[in-house]
């Protein structure tokens, strides 16, 4: 009985010694199959080839598809196609200039969430960006008439036509918009300051600083930056005469905004 | 209903050593990766992403959690045959029903409003100013996970604990599309399926109608009494679950 124990237990003297020898070759042949798994994994993994060049026409659903959804799911799928479509963006800005699926990103998530102001004020920036001017447009209007309290949409609207539209009429149809942002609640007060001095004849290039400055007070990033190159491109190269330029654009933000803003646009002139 | 009570504690201490508020955890963990994420490629929109995404999470998380345990919760009992032990005692079916339920409930404030509480939180950080309407959100997410809770106990009294979760999670699908039934009846020319549709729409709960995360986002406008008015559907239909829980159980002999 006792010797059936031991052999169970291992035994002693050399078979316990074999038994350890055995458990210790199966510990390294288990960690060499572990470690040849961890290696394949890896292997598997790095060597798959890098992402191919973006490619501009993807696969947009149509807003109907996701209309169905749960609305407590519906504007999650418009913040997740709020990403693709930056993501889209971002990719093709840098890359051929191509927005193929554009459109289709900015009516998807507009659709899916009607209220999502800045959804249609990158979406515009980044239609004219494509080319697509009169969709901008469009979407801008459908924009302020589902946001009528929003006169962030309304201004960018104004700024829109002023800047792009090929009418004799544009300074009136822009401000027109201003008016109406003038007239929502909260909206700041340069809004009416801007809508008369559109409405004055001349000055062409002081009203196109006027609105991209604006755009600079009250954008996001992107705005900003979009805002920088076109005033940097619009106000003289003279110092002096670009220092009296900007003073009108101080009225629009704040003293901060002045600042930076004012410094970068002098810094520019600096650098060869 | 101290007989209730003293079901529902234990449920409680029960389910809280399952290391549930891991949950928690984890939802702490992925909703500060995903803020981390989501400041360098939203375009200054976190905030707004965060409750999003972060009200689909806390209601995912919770209603599997709900799901998963409500749905072992009466087996349990049978199979380790405890409940032999409680029903010799002078505890009544429905008091065993509503004392699981009340238990489990405790846990799952729990589990939503600490998820709740830390979203909050963490989207008080990254946006400057406190969403109160996100903590009323996380509210009707409790709310919801609750009618999933009795749901999937009502099945769980005559089904396989897995056959039962399946459903509950069914059931919380078919609820987030229900307003597409109401639809359906409208479009046939049949009367029996238009009939049929009707029972359906009214038998599913309808979580579609009853979602706060389009307010907190603000997409649509709710007052107080049209939200009180979707709290006191939920709660009823969550009664009417837990009362048909209590007619299956109290047939079955032990």
């Amino acid at each position: 009985m006792r010797a059936r124990d031991d052999s169970r237990k291992g035994g002693r003297g050399p078979s316990r010694a074999a038994g350890r020898r055995g458990a210790l070759l199966r510990g390294v042949v288990v960690g060499l199959v572990m470690l040849g798994c961890v290696a394949g994994v890896v292997a598997f993994q790095v060597t798959r080839p890098a992402r191919s060049a973006a490619d501009p026409a993807v696969f947009v659903p149509s807003p109907k598809f996701f209309r169905d959804l749960s609305p407590s799911f519906r504007t999650a799928v418009a913040d997740a196609y709020w990403l693709a479509m930056v993501q889209y963006y971002g990719e093709h800005v840098k890359g051929d200039g191509q927005f193929d699926a554009l459109p289709a990103y900015v009516r998807l998530v507009t659709d899916l969430s009607p209220r999502f102001e800045r959804a249609y004020m990158f979406g515009s920036f980044a239609l004219l960006d494509a080319g697509e001017g009169q969709e901008a447009y469009e979407l801008l209007v459908r924009g302020a008439r589902r946001n009528p309290d929003s006169w962030r949409i309304m201004v960018t609207l104004g700024m829109l036509i002023y800047t792009y539209a090929d009418s004799p009429d544009k300074d009136k149809l822009a401000a027109e918009w201003y008016e109406k942002a003038a007239a929502v609640p909260g909206s700041p007060d340069y809004i009416p300051r801007v809508a008369a001095e559109l409405l004055t004849k001349g000055g062409e290039e002081a009203k196109s600083a006027l609105m991209w400055g604006q755009v600079y007070a009250t954008g996001d990033t992107y705005a900003r930056d979009k805002a920088l190159v076109e005033l940097d491109e619009l106000l003289p190269r003279d110092p002096q005469q670009r220092k009296e330029a900007l003073q009108p654009l101080a009225a629009l933000m704040t003293p901060q905004q002045f600042l930076t803003l004012s410094s970068i646009l002098m810094g520019v002139l600096e650098t060869p | 209903m101290s007989r209730a009570f003293a079901i529902a504690a234990n449920t409680f201490r029960e389910t809280i050593r399952d290391r549930i508020l891991l949950v928690i955890l984890v939802f702490a963990l992925a909703m500060i990766v995903a803020s981390l994420w989501l400041a360098s490629i939203s375009l200054g929109q976190e905030a707004r992403l965060m409750q999003d995404f972060g009200l689909v999470a806390v209601s995912g998380f919770g209603v599997i959690v709900a799901v998963f345990v409500s749905a072992g919760l009466v087996r349990k009992e049978i199979d380790k045959r405890t409940v032999f032990i409680i029903f010799s005692k002078p505890v009544g079916r429905g008091e065993f029903i509503a004392g699981k339920f009340l238990g489990l409930s405790a846990t799952m404030a729990i589990v939503v409003f600490g998820m709740t509480v830390f979203l909050f939180l963490l989207v008080w950080a990254v946006a400057g100013e406190p969403s109160g309407r996100l903590l009323v959100a996380g509210g009707f997410i409790y709310l919801q996970v609750l009618v999933v809770m009795a749901v999937t106990i009502f099945f769980s009294t005559f089904a396989a604990p897995v056959l039962a979760a399946v459903l509950g999670l069914c059931v919380f699908a078919a609820g987030q599309l229900s307003h597409n039934v109401l639809s359906l009846t409208q479009l046939g020319e049949n009367a029996v399926l238009e009939g049929l549709s009707w029972v359906v729409f009214l038998v599913v709960p309808n979580f579609s109608a009853v979602s706060l995360t389009p307010v907190v986002v603000g997409e649509q406008v709710a007052d107080w009494s049209t939200i009180s008015g979707w709290g006191g559907y939920l709660v009823a239909y969550a009664v009417i679950m837990l009362g048909l829980s209590w007619l299956v159980f109290r047939r079955k002999e032990f």
